[in-house]
């Protein structure tokens, strides 16, 4: 993969972005509503469905890690890596296979990336405590998932719809 | 822009919907399916140690304080502030357990309240504890004793 600079500009610029937007959600306490760990509206994720379609899959993995790796870098908190990492990747692959189906709009490719990001995050709770009890919350977050895509999957596509009139999609 | 996605809800989105609500409704069933209320053992695990084993009744008496991952948490038969803790003895089901206290940030054990049913558990991350509870009457309709 070869990034021109504007290319490099722009994921540099989205990484800053997501990084900005997960310290955002801070503020809006899904968790405090909804008392399980792991609930969150997944702010970050409207930037991954931005650079998978607006770049592409390669451009939007690099965003990612990026992002992974400087949260955790400024949470001060490496053990939390795993959990966003691995949440992360797996929002990832979904989300890449998912749009490539025609049929699905922004909406369906952000609740699944939802969805498998739950999965990815009670995968890594599993693997950190060596025990299934964390998979008893599954169920539930799958649910939120619902809610927290659908949103994520809203601002999205008025993000792409507000982009229509701009000189974007030449670049 | 590589591809122009689709802004407006599509048929096929239902069936993403639908496949993961299935999903957590079918895992929610499979867990619940055998979660028995009565004869529990509550077992507490340290860091994937097990560090405790007791009969949630025991917690009526005193509350028990783990400790783990520099935080510790006090576990208790009722949420604190209620007048007894006999209030919190639900009909036909044995007291359930809750994490009461915790020094840790992000109190998710402390918010996700009582637990009184098998398999159901309490999870700190920051502490690694886990409350789980185990055993009772596989079928709590079923016969419980046959009488000669």
């Amino acid at each position: 993969m070869k990034l021109t600079t504007r290319q490099l500009t722009l994921c540099a610029l989205l990484t800053a972005l997501a990084l900005a937007l997960s310290y955002l959600e801070n503020l809006f306490p899904l968790s405090l509503a909804i008392p399980i760990p792991g609930v969150k509206l997944g702010l970050a994720n409207i930037v991954t469905v931005f650079a998978l379609y607006a770049l592409g899959p390669g451009e939007a993995l690099l965003i990612l890690l990026a992002r992974c790796f400087l949260g955790a870098l400024f949470a001060g908190n490496m053990n939390a890596l795993i959990f966003s990492l691995l949440g992360g990747l797996c929002a990832m692959t979904a989300m890449v296979l998912l749009s490539r189906r025609r049929g699905l709009s922004l909406y369906g490719v952000s609740i699944g990336g939802a969805a498998a990001h739950n999965c990815g995050q009670i995968a890594a709770a599993m693997l950190s405590l060596g025990s299934s009890a964390p998979l008893y919350y599954l169920p539930v977050l799958l649910l939120v998932s619902l809610l927290t895509g659908g949103l994520t999957g809203l601002a999205s596509a008025c993000l792409f719809q507000g982009l229509r009139h701009t000189e974007w999609r030449k670049g | 822009m590589k591809s122009l996605p689709k802004l407006r809800p599509t048929a096929w989105d239902g069936l993403v919907v639908l496949f993961v609500a299935v999903a957590a409704l079918g895992l929610a069933v499979f867990q619940w399916r055998d979660g028995a209320s009565q004869g529990l053992t509550a077992v507490v695990t340290i860091d994937g140690a097990e560090a405790d084993r007791f009969a949630p009744a025991e917690l009526l008496e005193s509350p028990r304080t783990y400790s783990g991952g520099g935080y510790t948490l006090e576990v208790s038969a009722a949420p604190q502030g209620e007048a007894s803790a006999l209030d919190h003895v639900k009909s036909g089901g044995e007291t359930g357990v809750r994490v009461t206290r915790s020094d840790c940030p992000t109190q998710d054990c402390v918010h996700t309240g009582t637990i009184a049913r098998s398999g159901q558990s309490i999870v700190c991350l920051p502490a690694r504890i886990i409350i789980r509870l185990e055993g009772g009457a596989p079928d709590p309709d079923g016969v419980d004793a046959v009488l000669g």
